[in-house]
């Protein structure tokens, strides 16, 4: 008797002693990314006794608490979240080139450039306010300049971005291809991978976020990873992403199978949509606002003639195309007597004659002048953050909604620990209050004898 | 962990808390600055994504409005121009007046046989003609104001040949609408030997014909000068009848576009401007909901079974 109660009390210091370090491991891990909480599984040993008392219990094994399901879907709305968050922070750079409304921008430029215009007509004859034209000018041109310059650089940063994210993504790939080497080898060598499987879990989720690869478990305890349909890892061969191409053009190409890959979420993802897609739009709508000025300016210069009767054909204001490239023409900026204020050519008429320009101070608002392009542009620029702003904050509760659902299940519940610990503690304690127990009462066989 | 406790409520980690305060937090701050920017700036729109279409509207009416500001600018420019014009044209007139005057001094008196009070008149009569053509080049900011859209400086020479432009200056004064600033000086005194200051003009005429001295030459002063006198005041006066009725018309747009300004800010304080009385209450709000989170972000895991267990 004594010999198999000792034995059941000893078993069960054991498994008590065993959950206990499962407590523990998940306390200590509370806030380790990645963590899945582990439970201890307990089951009674059957015993050899004729009476049928069991031989104490034994532990089956320490099994992670994870939720497929939950866990794909936390990382795909996490992937998609992130997509839509590197657009917003893109276009939100996109939108502070431009500071309208204010009365600093390129809408404020135009107003003052146009203005300066009929100041021309007051005095025709004098040399001061044809250089404010020129000067007016010269500022839209630099305003121009100086916002191409920022879309450039705002799509030169995304694309580095891309470049750092894919080498990072790259070195991950090869990560979770060993550790599958590592799952296996565990799993043949009779020793449950969960620490592993975390690690592994952990680089899924940032690859998810970063390319919006997906995890595709495998029999064997491996997973393959899987971007827009092609595979990048599977076991122990892990492919390698290139992203090729420049501005407008960019995307990332499988190395072993030369196929591009269709990232749909993930921060990649998003930032490639701002440089194929939002930075060149942005960029081109800019473009046809400076060639509207140029051509609008130009041909009601044309229209007109210089202070000594000669056409404006043959000086027009500005030159060049597309936001980058409109500049003054140098001519002109160095005698503004050849800005064709003139409506005549008859002299001394057209050394005083500023109806040309009173012409072209009403263009502010032609149809297809600069400042309806630019409106349209700001309106469509507008339109776009506003409602990658309002996609961020929808995904957002639906990304934390996701979280939380997997932490649920997941994550480490420390007041629940806590309650564990005690009940763990009790038992310990039974257990070896058992065994002193069994001890006295052999103790007092022996005296008794 | 349902296995142990047989429970099936939702289980909050550490971790879920504390991810739910950091939203709530960052919700909470962004309401809180996005309505401080409302105040201080004072306008809802403070980036095209605050209201995209509000945004683009607000960059026309902006447009628009500096239009109106150049138009009121423009008017009070032809304002300028034009109460000049009507001043000198007064002057003009009045010293016709006196011209008139001398030659029906003339009619009193039989004066034949007086060169020397005759030669006086002459000379009173060139004089006239000497101050007529100063005021004809009177100018207004350096630019010869009867001089059209011609020569800056001076609209007649000694001689009175008109040197300027064939047409008056215009001022945009509202859309599509061109005010003259003026009129040239060929309509109001014509050019050349015939014009009023030329060498067969009416003034020279009557200083001749007081110079000649003799019945005949007198009487012309009396009938055919006198006439074309009367003419020449007529040509005047008409002359500055129409810059009068431009003033007219300058003050008028003048006012439309001061209004029009005001009309144009009614309009994009409607689109843009704060609702203080609201963005005020918003922002209390948005402070207390601040407050509150950061009030439940400074109890986090103070609440734990651990503090209960020692």
């Amino acid at each position: 008797m004594g010999d198999l109660a000792l034995n059941i009390a000893a078993s069960g210091l054991d498994a008590q002693q065993t959950a206990m370090d499962t407590i523990s491991q998940n306390l200590t891990n509370a806030n380790t990314p990645g963590y899945v909480s582990e439970s201890v599984q307990l089951a009674p040993n059957a015993g050899g006794d004729l009476l049928g008392v069991g031989d104490g219990v034994r532990t089956v094994g320490v099994t992670q608490n994870s939720d497929r399901l939950l866990a794909t879907n936390a990382l795909q709305t996490q992937g998609i979240l992130s997509q839509t968050t590197s657009l917003q922070q893109i276009l939100q750079g996109a939108q502070a080139v431009f500071p309208e409304p204010s009365s600093s921008g390129i809408s404020a430029a135009l107003s003052s450039f146009w203005q300066s215009w009929d100041a021309i007509s007051q005095d025709p004859s004098n040399p001061a306010p044809r250089t404010q034209v020129v000067d007016q000018a010269q500022n839209i041109v630099s305003d121009f300049q100086q916002a191409s310059q920022q879309l450039s650089n705002l799509e030169g940063n995304a694309q580095t971005q891309v470049t750092a994210a894919v080498t990072q993504a790259n070195t991950m790939l090869q990560q979770v291809a060993s550790l599958n080497v590592q799952i296996s080898d565990a799993k043949g060598a009779g020793s449950p991978p969960n620490a592993l499987i975390d690690q592994q879990n952990e680089i899924m989720s940032q690859l998810a976020t970063s390319i919006g690869a997906v995890s595709v478990p495998q029999s064997d305890g491996t997973v393959n990873v899987d971007v827009g349909g092609i595979t990048l890892v599977q076991g122990s061969w892990s492919d390698t992403i290139n992203a090729t191409g420049g501005t407008g053009a960019m995307s990332l190409v499988a190395q072993s199978s030369g196929a591009t890959i269709p990232a749909s979420s993930g921060s990649v993802s998003g930032q490639l949509a701002a440089i194929n897609q939002y930075l060149p739009s942005y960029q081109s709508q800019l473009d046809a606002t400076a060639n509207a000025l140029a051509s609008t300016v130009n041909t009601q210069l044309s229209l007109g003639f210089t202070a000594t009767g000669a056409s404006g054909a043959a000086d027009p204001l500005f030159q060049g195309s597309g936001a980058a490239g409109l500049s003054v023409n140098g001519a002109v900026a160095t005698d503004p007597q050849l800005i064709a204020a003139s409506s005549t050519n008859v002299l001394p008429d057209a050394t005083n004659n500023g109806a040309n320009a009173q012409a072209m101070a009403e263009l502010y608002n032609a149809p297809t002048g600069p400042d309806n392009q630019y409106q349209s542009l700001i309106e469509g620029l507008g339109s776009q953050v506003q409602a990658v702003n309002n996609q961020v904050q929808a995904q957002t509760s639906v990304a934390n909604a996701a979280q939380q659902n997997l932490q649920a299940i997941q994550g480490v519940n420390t007041n629940d620990q806590m309650v564990q610990m005690l009940t763990y503690q009790q038992a310990y304690q039974a257990s070896a209050k058992l065994i002193s127990t069994v001890d006295t009462m052999m103790q007092a066989l022996i005296q008794a004898s | 962990m349902t296995d142990v406790m047989g429970t099936n409520a939702i289980s909050y980690t550490p971790a879920i808390m504390a991810n739910q305060m950091i939203s709530g937090l960052n919700t909470a701050e962004a309401q809180q600055a996005n309505d401080e920017e409302q105040l201080s700036t004072g306008s809802t729109i403070n980036q095209p994504s605050d209201n995209p279409a509000g945004a683009a509207q607000i960059l026309q009416l902006n447009a628009s409005l500096a239009r109106a500001q150049q138009y009121s600018s423009n008017a009070s420019d032809a304002q300028g121009w034009l109460s000049l014009g009507n001043s000198t044209m007064n002057q003009i007139i009045s010293t016709l007046q006196q011209a008139k005057q001398v030659v029906e001094s003339v009619s009193g008196a039989n004066l034949s046989n007086q060169p020397g009070s005759l030669q006086a008149l002459a000379d009173q009569v060139s004089s006239i003609g000497t101050s007529l053509l100063n005021l004809a080049n009177t100018t207004y900011g350096g630019q010869a104001i009867f001089a059209g859209t011609g020569n800056v400086s001076q609209a007649y020479d000694q001689n009175g040949n008109y040197l300027g432009g064939g047409a008056a200056p215009t001022r945009t004064v509202a859309p599509g609408v061109q005010v003259s600033a003026g009129v040239t000086g060929e309509q109001v005194f014509g050019s050349g030997t015939s014009g009023l200051f030329g060498s067969t003009g009416v003034l020279a005429q009557i200083s001749q014909d007081l110079q000649t001295g003799t019945n005949a030459s007198i009487n012309n002063v009396q009938t055919t000068d006198l006439q074309a006198l009367d003419q020449a005041i007529d040509q005047v006066t008409a002359q500055a009848a129409t810059m009068g009725a431009n003033y007219q018309q300058v003050q008028a747009f003048s006012q439309q576009a001061t209004n029009s300004q005001q009309v144009l800010q009614t309009q994009m304080s409607g689109i843009d401007s704060t609702n203080v009385a609201q963005v005020t209450t918003q922002l209390t709000q948005s402070q207390q909901a601040f407050q509150a989170a950061l009030w439940a972000t400074s109890q986090l895991s103070q609440d734990s079974l651990v503090q209960f267990l020692g």
